[in-house]
């Protein structure tokens, strides 16, 4: 805002890369010195022991898998869950963004479910799906679709009319309206959904990994809290961030590309 | 007549769809008993349940159902209140202060994309699976969003306003308080909302982990006795409190923040 950093010597991405490398060893120094030279190190790892076993993760299994197959299991829950989460959504949002008596019929309903976190529905789901993948994908599905059914009703009820208007004036007849003008605006808020919808899906699955499961990031964590072993939750937790951050770039340069017409703006 | 039900066509079928709904769901469980009462109870159990939890039945949790949702209240209000207090200062200032920024934003950005349960385990490692650790749970929740969106909302400001106070001499703490910090204030509600509901989201997987009350336990406990009604019932009861909430912080923005632009 107000720039109170007048120094010409470096230009303002230098100070970004000089300041963040300072910032983060200051962080490291600090977390090394209190875990080697004070009583917090019972419950602290060093972080060079967490950096060690990060690294050593990916090649040692934990439990029965490394740390690679680990987020490989993760990821294809949410993956799935997310495909089957998107076609609905998208359909759902779009119906009743369109359609008036659709939305009457719909909304209620969807109301009424959209408040109850996904993961309040983990105990329903191990009662009705099991153990197993199902109850997962059924968790994760919920986490993503909410979000999903969301953005794109908002975006299929801000259609500029005149466009609407102008179609129908030109001879459209409803389907080409719906195809050709309702869907294609709504393109840019059902990315924003499912931008959003890929953080809550992740969230969503080391939830439900971590009340249920036998593998996958979740379940590392809560096994190195019954177990007792900081080492493990810090590592799952440094994987987790990754990954989060990975699948939070990943749509949002998707998003840059598939939607370039369309002018974001936001953090 | 005709023009009443004009009027109210769609509301009408809402109402319609909602209680053709709850009719089929009866018919199938209570009535023609096609789906067994352990998978999904009736809404008449569910409704007798629910009057049974809330006029002071303990079974099967050992609270009541008030009961279950003050102590759920009370860690996440506690949570909410630091996770805001340190979040929205600590927004405020990174988007305010370059050199602040420089140092502070890469730490930040490394506990960004960690999701708030990914810290349960740490937390009641450390803190023991007691009050501490969950309001630690559910301070990260908050924390994030309420940073978030302050720092966004300061960074909108115009840079013509602030122009327009440094020409008539305002120091910088006048442009921070009397510029920028009321043009954010619609952006820092939305923030304190969304930061509500990710506390009280983190807060129910925290007590299906680790508690002894809240609502969060009473589901869980009654999927451990198979009580599908009381399950029910909780979820029912976290979505709407969850709701409450919301609308209650949306009610007060409306009525303090009133100038301004929503950027939602």
């Amino acid at each position: 805002m107000i720039d109170n950093t007048k120094d010409s010597r470096f230009s303002v991405k230098q100070l970004i890369v000089i300041y963040t490398i300072i910032s983060l060893m200051s962080l490291l120094a600090v977390w090394e010195l209190v875990a080697r030279f004070t009583k917090a190190s019972m419950f602290l790892p060093p972080a060079s022991q967490v950096l060690v076993a990060f690294c050593r993760s990916f090649v040692e299994p934990i439990g029965k898998r490394t740390m690679l197959a680990h987020i490989g299991v993760s990821l294809y829950r949410v993956g799935v869950a997310f495909f089957f989460a998107t076609i609905a959504g998208i359909a759902l949002g779009v119906g009743m963004g369109y359609s008036r008596l659709a939305e009457a019929i719909l909304k209620p309903i969807f109301e009424f479910i959209r408040p109850i976190p996904p993961l309040a529905w983990i105990p329903l789901s191990i009662l009705w799906f099991g153990l197993g993948d199902t109850g997962k994908f059924f968790i994760i599905f919920l986490g993503c679709f909410c979000f999903i059914t969301v953005n794109t009703y908002d975006g299929a009820k801000n259609v500029d009319p005149e466009l609407i208007g102008a179609a129908r004036m030109l001879g459209a007849n409803e389907r080409q309206v719906f195809f050709e003008i309702v869907l294609p605006s709504s393109v840019p808020y059902i990315f924003a959904g499912l931008q959003i919808a890929v953080t809550a899906g992740w969230s969503a699955v080391v939830g439900a990994e971590m009340i249920q499961s036998n593998e996958g990031v979740g379940w590392m964590i809560v096994r190195g809290m019954n177990t007792g072993n900081t080492v493990q939750i810090m590592v799952g937790i440094v994987a987790i961030g990754i990954v989060g951050f990975i699948l939070a770039n990943l749509t949002s340069a998707l998003e840059r590309r598939l939607c370039a017409w369309n002018e974001q703006k936001g953090m | 007549m005709k023009s009443f039900l004009e009027k109210y066509k769609y509301k009408l079928i809402s109402a319609c769809s909602f209680l053709f709904v709850l009719l089929v769901w009866q018919l199938v469980t209570d009535v023609f008993h096609l789906v067994s009462p352990v998978m999904l109870p009736s809404p008449t159990k569910i409704l007798g349940t629910f009057w049974y939890k809330l006029t002071g039945g303990t079974v099967p949790d050992g609270s009541t159902l008030l009961e279950n949702i003050w102590s759920s209240l009370k860690i996440a209000l506690g949570g909410y209140c630091v996770g805001v207090l340190i979040g929205v200062p600590l927004g405020v200032g990174m988007a305010w202060s370059r050199k602040f920024e420089l140092f502070a934003k890469p730490l930040f950005d490394i506990i960004r994309p960690v999701p708030a349960l990914a810290w349960i385990p740490l937390m009641i490692l450390w803190l023991g699976i007691g009050y501490g650790s969950k309001v630690g749970i559910i301070f990260f929740a908050a924390f994030i969003s309420a940073t978030v969106n302050s720092y966004t909302g300061i960074r909108r400001t115009s840079q013509v306003h602030l122009w327009v106070g440094k020409t008539f001499g305002a120091t910088n703490r006048q442009l921070l308080f009397k510029v920028a910090i009321p043009t954010a204030l619609p952006m820092i509600f939305t923030g304190l909302r969304l930061a509500l509901g990710s506390a009280w989201v983190a807060l129910v997987a925290a007590e299906m982990l680790a508690a002894t009350s809240g609502l969060g336990y009473m589901i869980q406990m009654a999927r451990m006795l198979g009580r599908p009604d009381v399950i029910i019932v909780g979820m029912l009861t976290i979505g709407f409190v969850g709701l409450m909430l919301n609308t209650g912080l949306e009610k007060l923005q409306k009525k303090y923040v009133r100038r301004g632009k929503q950027h939602d």
